[in-house]
């Protein structure tokens, strides 16, 4: 009898383990990247990949769900994604504004500044896209201590064209996209912990031992991806990815650019991680030959050197990978002599500049110049998505290439303006087109904008500071619509963020006070002591 | 409550209404026969408070209200390998002035030693048309993005080629501190906001330009590309004033464009972290108090030479004399809307700007010193989380650390505007009533002349069209001449045109005065209701603009107060012309008198936008020919 329930308590533990075991791959990558300003880019990426699994049915979301057993995979957002039915999801926390003209373009596109978040859903009729949405954000942000909970119904968009799926679409349900952004996050270390909590390592082994908060946070700029694609082939692909932009010019005594691990992170990596099926630094080397690697026996291949730090390998793992450059004293921004310097050329086809114009607190100018700094002619798509704070008067689009109006330069413009919903407030308004930019020129695109009178109640608590409006985006058509321009790859292009200064009361307390309590006195004593003695007679007055 | 409105609705004797609409008749009456006092008291009161505005007791001590500036609270790393740059930087600046460079060669250098420090640094070419032409020049500016910041805010420091001090000084080490600052604040991570950097062609019309394509706001006079680098909104800017070897004092310069003021955080933070961090004493303006000049500039005393030295030496008397000086400079360069350096072109786009000028002297401080306080004070700027809105936009700084609030000085025009109310709405009620001496009292009292003559008062009619028609044809004329003094005609022969305009304007109303209908002999005669109506104007004008530019408006009630509230006619033709005269140089003297205000003013019009020119030309000078026609 004992035995039999020893038996029976055994096959009952293997039973699920048997159904619902599915590989779980992890790997790791670091790639480093000198730029050209001195800079030195290093992303990370931790890919768990879990073969054979799929998306939940939205659907099947009022059904018990399968329970969860996962080895590698993080348990944390394996029950959010459950939760919700997510298919595909992808939040990026990111802090400074991505230089694209002197770093070039990022290996993760997701650069824009402060909080983005956007997640593709099935439709269903147990529990709304919308419903999800808003159970995602707050789940999210209490699990990456982000104001994610604020990306509400004043923020939220689909724009589906430039955030398309980037995995494989169910069948199960039509899919809709939920995106918002809050450029006004700070990121900072304790949107690290928990990030570093994912992994099956924590910090503890392989290359996140290097994510040293004191060096990451010093960085000119840092941020942190979580993305979960869902590819038919393979299974649900997470992907943890951290990019930081160090300054050795800014850190090191002599004002070289050198760097090695320690001076970058300040930490070495003293094991691999032991579940991780690969593990590797890239080292994508410089042009020129005036640079040394050490140590000097890695896998070189076109230009980068590959150094597997994977406990399978026989490789021992370097205790520090350090580029230099022996003849140079201490670093020269510009090479050329010549006085005047030439301008320098940026480094990407595309460069995005966009202003909002005007010093009025009620009305301005957005304006937008895109150049094309390739020899070819470019068409991209420029999506903005506006918060309802301001009203972009379509009638004023101006589209100029040197004073010249070029109207037939922008096409298949789709605008929603702001719409109402329920709560009273107003969703953004989007505006969506595609530009084609002649070779070698900068095309101006202007529009004029009115500023939104809040309520005061509406006001922020530092509302002297005024609002951050997210960035414009650039994408990418589809490969069919620009062959000419495939030869160069890249996701999108976000521009900087604005701050816009809205009609704002004077908040100052004393004031106020004065203002709001005369301003009582006067129309209540007055009133009623009227009300209370006033009476009207003709009285005759002899002189 | 019912016992309340019991008490409230008591039923009133119908005599104790009466009594007390007779006791308002009384009190209107009483102000009536007392108006010449009331209006003598307020005047006086009036100006007497703005000759009171420099004493010390009016005045407060300065103090941070904004608590995210933390004024001098940090640790400053600039050092003397720093000084060495910006020596080396003066030595190659020097070497410009003696090749005597371009201005595009000039900007060209800058920008090439702003990109050799791997910033984005452009040009800028701008041309001003003006009507005594065109005035060009080329700026050079590089925008630092911080680390980790979005690039929505900005901070700018800025230097002009040419100092303040005036005579062609070059404001060669202000541009070489801004150049080594340049190198040493990129090397920290601790910059939460842009930081812009400016060397602006010439004194004035460069950051003009530049903070008009910064902001998209191009006039219609000036010409010039839009920015090849921008960065976010920018709160806060310092604009540096070293020409001389060394310095003494910092002073500060904080007058705007049309009269605005900086917040007065800004200053005070300042003050403190000048003295506290960098040992230097903080002066309003080029103004040394009396204990730091006593051996310096004697010629700075308040006092004629032939005072008796107690006199001058008295410490309260000095105390007043220094606010007395700096309380009048300050309305000198706000009465005009002057700008008192370039930090005022950019408080028009919600900028917080003040100049710090090195006060010329043997010693002690450099660039040490300076470099030092401008890096704590980039520090406080980088504090701020929303822009500066806690402290004063209107004050008058009467000492570095002292202040007036605006109810300390706004009651002494407002008491004489009240004045001129008062006196213009007595000439309205005296022109309303005629002393008529009865034809039968007449006849009857022939014989006892000793008694006085009976009579009555009668209502007669006070026709305004005669008089508006000359308020509204004085400002017309105002308008012409306006548009006269801006064209290019009068730009080229100024001394001739001056002394012609001023007397076209001068003799036309006496020309054109009896084409005007006189009202019928029944009516008030045109004079009057003329008068009545020009001091309510001048009275209404006057507190509207002391609420926006209080020096204006003192200026305003010192030339107008009296001279407006005493025209009247007189029996004799010469002394009435005499007056006539007299109001006419205080109307229009300005053209022959001051030709080199006039010239400024225009500029200030037609480059910077400053509203002084047009306001003199269509509302002051109107106003004073208005009461010279009453003279008539």
């Amino acid at each position: 009898m004992r035995r039999a329930s020893v038996w029976i308590f055994l096959a009952y533990l293997c039973t699920p383990s048997f159904a619902l075991y599915r590989k779980e791959i992890y790997k790791e990558d670091l790639r480093i990247q000198s730029l050209r300003d001195g800079q030195v880019s290093t992303t990370f990426s931790f890919v768990t990949v879990l073969e054979g699994a799929g998306p939940r049915n939205p659907k099947a979301l009022g059904q018990r769900d399968e329970s969860q057993h996962y080895a590698l995979f993080p348990l944390t957002l394996g029950q959010i994604l459950r939760e919700y039915a997510i298919t595909e999801l992808h939040l990026t926390l990111n802090a400074g504004k991505w230089n694209y003209d002197n770093w070039g373009h990022p290996h993760e596109a997701g650069v824009g500044t402060g909080a983005e978040l956007w997640a593709w859903m099935g439709a269903s009729e147990v529990t709304t896209v919308d419903e999800r949405w808003s159970g995602l954000r707050n789940a999210l942000s209490g699990l990456f201590c982000a104001s994610l909970g604020s990306l509400d119904s004043r923020r939220t968009l689909s724009p589906t064209v430039a955030f398309p799926l980037s995995g494989s679409t169910p069948t199960f349900s039509p899919h809709e996209l939920r995106h918002a952004s809050l450029p006004s996050e700070n990121v900072c270390t304790e949107n690290l912990t928990p990030f570093l909590k994912l992994l099956p390592c924590k910090s503890h082994a392989g290359l996140a031992t290097l994510l040293n908060p004191q060096k990451v946070f010093d960085a000119d700029w840092h941020g942190m991806g979580v993305h979960v694609i869902w590819k038919e082939d393979t299974g649900i692909e997470l992907k943890l990815s951290l990019q930081t932009v160090f300054n050795p010019v800014r850190t090191s005594a002599g004002k070289r650019r050198d760097w090695n691990l320690q001076s970058l992170f300040d930490r070495s990596i003293e094991r691999s991680c032991p579940v991780a099926s690969s593990s590797s630094i890239t080292v994508i080397l410089p042009e020129g030959k005036d640079h040394k690697i050490t140590p000097e026996n890695p896998s070189y291949m076109d230009g980068l050197a590959i150094y597997d730090l994977s406990s399978s390998s026989n490789f021992t793992i370097p205790s520090n990978i350090a580029m230099y450059w022996p003849s140079e004293h201490s670093f020269q921004y510009r090479k050329s002599l010549s006085v005047p310097l030439p301008p320098l050329t940026p480094i990407t086809p595309l460069s995005v500049k966009r202003t909002i114009h005007g010093t009025t607190q009620t009305r301005g100018v957005l304006s937008v110049s895109v150049t094309n700094n390739s020899p070819q002619e470019i068409s991209v798509g420029y999506l903005e998505m506006m918060p309802a704070l301001i009203t972009m008067w379509m009638h004023t689009l101006k589209v100029e290439i040197n004073s010249q109006i070029r109207s037939d330069l922008l096409s298949e413009l789709k605008y929603h303006p702001p719409s109402p919903q329920s709560n009273d407030r107003f969703s953004p308004s989007m505006l969506q087109a595609v530009l084609t930019i002649p070779p070698k020129t900068t095309l101006k695109i202007s529009m004029e904008v009115n500023k939104a009178f809040l309520k005061y109640t509406e006001h922020p608590p530092d509302a002297m500071r005024g609002w951050d409006l997210p960035g414009a985006v650039f994408f990418p058509l589809s490969q069919l619509s620009h062959n000419t321009s495939s030869s160069y790859d890249w996701e999108r292009i976000y521009t900087p963020t604005l701050l816009v200064d809205l009609p704002t009361p004077d908040f100052s307390m004393p004031y106020n006070v004065i203002i709001l309590s005369c301003t009582l006195m006067t129309l209540i004593f007055g009133s009623i002591f009227n009300l209370l003695t006033r009476k009207w007679v003709v009285m005759e007055i002899q002189e | 409550m019912d016992r309340i409105r019991g008490f409230l609705r008591r039923p009133r004797r119908p005599d104790a209404n009466i009594a007390r609409l007779r006791r308002r008749r009384q009190a209107a009456a009483y102000i009536h026969r007392n108006l010449t006092k009331l209006t003598t008291a307020l005047f006086v009161i009036g100006y007497a408070w703005m000759l009171l505005i420099p004493i010390p007791m009016l005045s407060q001590g300065t103090y941070i209200d904004e608590n995210a500036l933390q004024p001098a609270q940090v640790n400053t790393y600039w050092n003397w390998g720093d000084v060495h740059t910006a020596d080396l930087q003066l030595y190659q600046l020097d070497g410009i002035q003696e090749r005597n460079l371009t201005s595009e060669q000039r900007a060209e250098f800058f920008r090439t030693e702003f990109s050799k420090l791997g910033l984005a640094a452009s040009i800028q070419n701008y041309t001003f048309s003006t009507s005594k032409g065109i005035v060009s020049g080329n700026n050079a500016y590089a925008v630092m993005s911080s680390p980790r910041a979005a690039g929505t805010e900005a901070i700018v420091i800025s230097a002009s080629w040419l100092s303040r001090a005036g005579c062609g000084t070059l404001n060669l080490r202000g541009t070489s501190t801004v150049l080594s600052l340049a190198a040493f604040l990129k090397d920290y991570s601790l910059w939460a906001k842009d930081i812009i950097f400016i060397i602006s062609d010439d004194y004035l019309h460069g950051m003009h330009a530049w903070l008009n394509a910064y902001h998209g706001t191009i006039p219609s006079n000036l010409r010039t590309d839009p920015l090849e680098h921008t960065s976010g909104v920018i709160w806060t800017a310092l604009n540096i004033d070293y020409s001389s070897h060394s310095f003494s004092h910092l002073g500060v310069f904080h007058e705007g464009l049309n009269g605005r003021l900086p917040n007065q955080d800004l200053i005070n933070s300042f003050r403190l972290i000048s003295h506290y961090t960098g040992g230097v004493p903080m002066t309003v303006y080029d103004h040394l108090e009396y204990s730091d000049s006593v051996d310096r500039l004697p010629e700075q005393s308040l006092f004629p030479p032939w005072v008796p030295p107690f006199i001058q030496q008295s410490p309260q008397l000095q105390q007043y004399g220094y606010r007395v000086r700096n309380v009048v400079r300050h309305i000198g360069y706000q009465a005009r809307g002057m700008c008192s350096g370039v930090h005022g072109l950019m408080h028009q786009f919600r900028i917080d700007a003040i100049t710090l000028f090195a006060v010329p002297a043997d010693g002690p401080h450099g660039f040490h010193a300076l470099g030092r306080i401008v890096e704590s004070t980039l520090r406080t700027m980088n504090n701020l989380l929303e822009r500066l809105h806690a402290s004063f936009f209107f004050y008058i700084l009467t000492s570095p650390g002292t202040f007036m609030k605006i109810g300390m000085f706004l009651p002494s025009t407002i008491l004489v505007s009240v004045a001129m109310l008062f006196k213009g709405l007595g000439e309205w009620v005296t022109a309303g009533w005629v002393w008529e001496i009865s034809e039968a009292s007449l006849k009857g009292n022939e014989t006892e002349k000793s008694s006085p003559a009976k009579g009555t008062w009668r209502n007669r009619r006070r026709p305004m069209l005669s008089a508006l028609i000359v308020v509204v044809t004085t400002h017309v004329l105002g308008v012409l001449v306006f548009n006269l003094v801006c064209s290019r005609w009068f730009a080229e022969y100024p001394s001739f045109l001056a002394p012609v305009i001023f007397t076209t304007v001068s003799v036309i109303p006496p020309v054109l005065l009896p084409l005007l209908s006189t009202n019928a002999s029944e009516a008030a005669p045109t004079s009057m209701l003329l008068k009545s109506s020009n001091l309510c104007l001048a009275s209404t004008v006057i507190s509207i603009t002391s609420l926006l530019n209080f020096s204006l408006a003192a200026m305003l009630v010192t030339t107008m107060g009296i001279p407006l509230a005493t025209s009247c006619t007189s029996s004799s033709t010469t002394t009435s012309r005499l007056r006539y005269a007299g109001y006419c140089v205080l109307a229009w003297g300005w053209l022959v008198l001051v030709p080199g205000e006039v010239e400024s003013a225009i500029w200030n019009w037609e480059v910077l936008g400053v509203w002084f020119a047009p306001f003199i030309c269509i509302v002051y000078a109107p106003l004073v020919m208005q009461a010279a026609i009453v003279c008539l």
